[in-house]
């Protein structure tokens, strides 16, 4: 696992390279932006509960995917999708606080898209509401902390299509 | 590994959110990043000057030494090395944490130097020498958050 801190130096290192001005203004925003992500992270974490449930309700609850022969139909099959969306949450999350991608990566991705093919769960539905729950976290946490990690919501997405 | 990623792994191993505690050390280090990115890119813009004060310290210290036995490849190879060990520091310095210098200059840095039949004592000196003129270069702040890193390589390195 990385972050935004990590990478820069692992990729400066492999080149024998010292930080250049670059990769310095890179951090820099990285740093500034800390109080954001450390504030956003607090607000998700006191909420985590409610904008899953938001989110089932904005993108699932009143479709097909509910009603009998669809893939959340049964509460077992119900259980299992709210507690990947709990997941996606959380490890978005994380990935924000780190300014990188490769959690998300490591412990999520690889093999999801596999797993849900091989049960039946549509990726299509799965992607809009991962969409809705960046909606409904970037109402909570407000605009600026939302791009942050709306940005981890979509590597989600485009990691499953 | 950084503080973060080290947060989010103990989180993660309790498939928790972080607690406020976490969020707030987080927080405090990303506070902190303006302080040790200005500091990195002293060093940095010094490190030709550091490398050469610290080799003139080293070889009056330590006279009798590959590097200044007249073979022009030795001494060169010692000042890459230096060059080198510094930029380990830097990146410690950005990062906060000791990671860069054990996993690419401590971990096989002894056997390497055996190997290569350079005194390990004297490549601790070296080292040493670096330091002071490293922290001889910086205030009394500044030095006090890159010194720990410097004992930390020395220490890996003394035989």
């Amino acid at each position: 696992m990385q972050d935004a801190i990590t990478t820069l130096i692992n990729s400066s290192d492999v080149q024998g390279k010292y930080l250049d001005d670059a990769s310095l203004e890179n951090l820099q925003s990285y740093f500034r932006s800390g109080d954001l992500r450390a504030r956003a992270a607090m607000t998700i974490s006191a909420n985590a509960s409610m904008i899953v449930t938001k989110t089932v309700a904005k993108a699932l609850l009143y479709t097909d995917i509910t009603a009998p022969g669809g893939n959340m139909y049964t509460c077992r099959r119900y259980a299992a999708c709210v507690r990947d969306m709990d997941y996606f949450l959380r490890y978005g999350t994380y990935a924000m606080l780190a300014g990188d991608p490769s959690i998300l990566d490591e412990r999520v991705l690889n093999g999801l898209k596999e797993t849900y093919n091989s049960l039946g769960v549509p990726v299509g539905a799965t992607v809009r509401a991962v969409q809705a729950m960046k909606e409904v976290t970037t109402e909570m946490v407000g605009a600026e902390a939302g791009r942050e990690i709306g940005t981890f919501f979509d590597h989600i997405c485009s990691g499953l299509s | 590994m950084s503080i973060i990623t080290q947060a989010i792994a103990n989180a993660d191993r309790e498939a928790r959110y972080l607690s406020r505690g976490e969020l707030e050390t987080i927080d405090h280090f990303f506070h902190d990043g303006q302080q040790r990115l200005r500091i990195a890119s002293i060093l940095t813009n010094n490190v030709q000057a550091i490398v050469e004060k610290g080799s003139q310290r080293f070889w009056q210290r330590c006279a009798i030494t590959p590097s200044n036995s007249g073979s022009e490849r030795f001494q060169a190879s010692c000042l890459r090395d230096q060059a080198w060990f510094m930029r380990l520091i830097t990146y410690a310095v950005v990062v906060g944490d000791i990671d860069p210098i054990e996993a690419s200059g401590v971990r096989g840095g002894k056997a390497m130097y055996l190997s290569l039949e350079i005194p390990l004592r004297n490549v601790a000196e070296c080292m040493r020498c670096l330091k002071e003129v490293t922290l001889d270069m910086l205030t009394l702040e500044d030095a006090a958050e890159v010194g720990p890193y410097f004992d930390y390589l020395i220490q890996g390195l003394v035989p």
